[in-house]
């Protein structure tokens, strides 16, 4: 639409008057010879500022809700489940476009059958991988593997629903995910949370942005 | 499109032609395309990727369309909607105005009863949902605005003498669309099926471009051929999500509570508005882009009287 553009802004030349940069400030006497713009062409010089201050405003809150739909997002975390990496509160960026879950991120989901808003979880295993949940050691296999688990909040006790999803094989396309505060986390051992479908998965925390005293990428 | 068909024939009929497969298109997907049990999106499902492409192609077509037809450099853009002898733009603006004014009462109990249950979570001292009500209050403040802008819209397409003064009024749809597109998206911040709500996010950004398009015309910043554009793209954009928006609607009323009156049935009367005004621009402006007429063809509705406020300057 160039071409169109190109027309465009002529028309509009055209039609504006005399370039309003150029023009003398209001109340200046007009030099000899020269007659001050007709009052028709002052108002529709405002109208126009008028105009073009609203389509910038419009204009940049349609690119904002653009790119908070399709891009990134602000989520602002609730409840404990995920203490002492994020608390109540924090105001977190998340990555949406493109995201394929990976072990050990941060995500945003959401699991209908739980409730409707979303929940912020870490991805302990992907597609494929076997989760065994030892609440006797405390310990999280994956793979047979137990893994290092420096960031739950304290070690892990037998939730308050019995065992639930502890000993799956999770299927492709689907994540196991947990609160690292895991005394205090409805997760993927939940059996109403359960396996994830990656599709349920909005995107991945990408840094704590307020409070400024906890600015950190996650 | 060849010479014996008018630029308004040509973009009436692609536009409709378009919104009404796209309409039966997001039909077909919302049958088809989401898993029954969770309403997840079928990764590469024969609908939407049909979908996708038609409302590609027929934004591709209205650019030829657009490119087609090369605007009068003398002609008086604020004029261009002044028709003392076509009714049928001011009727149309008419219709929109009413419409939006309907989704006035219906959102605001909406958002009254959001607000409530909010206050009702707080001082049972339980966890408050998520939603206050505030934006759907808003946005019903916001409709009455749009209201009365698409009111004076149609009225200056009647009155003769009322040049460049249409142009904030036609703003004000725009800007109510702000607040709108603010609520839509909040409703479904946590839905993580795009699907679901993609299609009216971008008929409401396209509905709030075309209303600022039309602005445009009476503030010396006239954009004939994209506002053609947008407004063809809007009615496409608006019959898809207005289909999506039905089913909902239906599924509610059907469902226990049986409530009709719902966030719902707001934005489909919001969607049905912003396609008849719409409709509006694709009937009265295309005759201003066609290039001059024969001697003795006859002109279109609405053009004498255009033409005659214009020579009085």
């Amino acid at each position: 639409m160039e071409g169109d553009n190109r027309m465009d802004d002529k028309l509009e030349q055209m039609q504006s008057g005399p370039d309003p940069e150029n023009a003398p400030p209001e109340g200046t006497p007009a030099p000899e010879g020269e007659q001050p713009p007709p009052k028709a062409q002052r108002d529709g010089s405002a109208s126009r500022d008028l105009y073009l201050n609203v389509r910038v405003l419009v204009g940049m809150m349609a690119a904002f809700v653009l790119l908070f739909t399709f891009v990134v997002r602000v989520i602002v975390v609730s409840g404990p489940s995920m203490e002492s990496t994020l608390w109540e509160r924090d105001l977190i960026l998340v990555w949406s476009l493109g995201y394929e879950p990976k072990q050990g991120d941060i995500v945003v989901l959401t699991q209908e059958r739980y409730q409707e808003d979303s929940i912020i979880k870490r991805v302990i295993a992907t597609g494929g991988q076997r989760v065994d949940i030892d609440y006797g050691s405390g310990t999280v296999q994956v793979d047979g593997q137990v893994i290092a688990e420096d960031y739950i909040n304290e070690p892990m006790r037998l939730p308050n629903w019995g065992e639930g999803v502890n000993h799956v094989t999770v299927p492709e396309g689907c994540i196991f995910v947990m609160g690292d505060n895991r005394n205090h986390s409805a997760d993927s051992r939940h059996p109403d949370i359960g396996i994830v479908d990656n599709r349920c998965v909005i995107g991945r925390g990408l840094a704590v942005l307020f409070p400024f005293s906890r600015w950190q990428g996650l | 499109m060849k010479n014996s068909v008018s630029g308004r024939t040509a973009w009436l009929i692609s536009a409709g032609g378009a919104a009404l497969a796209a309409a039966l298109l997001r039909r077909w997907q919302l049958a088809s395309a989401f898993e029954p049990d969770s309403g997840l999106a079928i990764p590469g499902a024969q609908a939407s990727v049909i979908l996708t492409c038609v409302v590609v192609m027929a934004g591709a077509w209205f650019i030829l369309l657009a490119l087609r037809q090369t605007p009068d450099p003398a002609r008086r853009w604020d004029m261009v909607f002044l028709g003392t002898g076509d009714p049928v733009f001011p009727g149309l603006e008419a219709a929109a105005a009413l419409l939006a004014l309907l989704a006035v009462p219906v959102l605001f109990v909406v958002g009254v009863g959001q607000f409530q249950l909010y206050q009702a979570a707080l001082d049972a001292g339980v966890q408050p949902p998520s939603n206050n009500g505030m934006l759907t209050l808003a946005t019903a403040a916001g409709s009455l605005l749009a209201a009365l802008g698409l009111l004076q819209m149609g009225r200056d397409g009647l009155r003769p003498g009322r040049r460049g003064k249409g142009g904030f009024s036609a703003a004000l749809p725009g800007v109510a669309g702000c607040v709108w597109l603010m609520e839509s998206f909040r409703a479904h911040a946590a839905n993580p099926v795009r699907w679901d709500y993609a299609p009216q996010l971008i008929a409401i950004v396209a509905g709030m471009a075309f209303y600022m398009d039309f602005a445009g015309m009476s503030a010396g910043s006239p954009r004939p051929r994209r506002l053609l554009w947008l407004a063809g793209m809007s009615a496409i954009l608006s019959a898809a999500s207005l289909v999506s928006t039905l089913a909902e609607l239906s599924l509610l009323a059907g469902g226990p509570d049986g409530a009709l009156c719902t966030a719902e049935l707001g934005d489909a009367l919001l969607l049905l508005s912003q396609t008849l005004a719409a409709a509006g621009v694709l009937w009265r402006l295309p005759p201003s882009l066609d290039r001059p007429a024969r001697p003795n063809s006859p002109r279109p509705a609405g053009e004498q009287s255009i033409q005659e406020e214009t020579t009085d300057e």
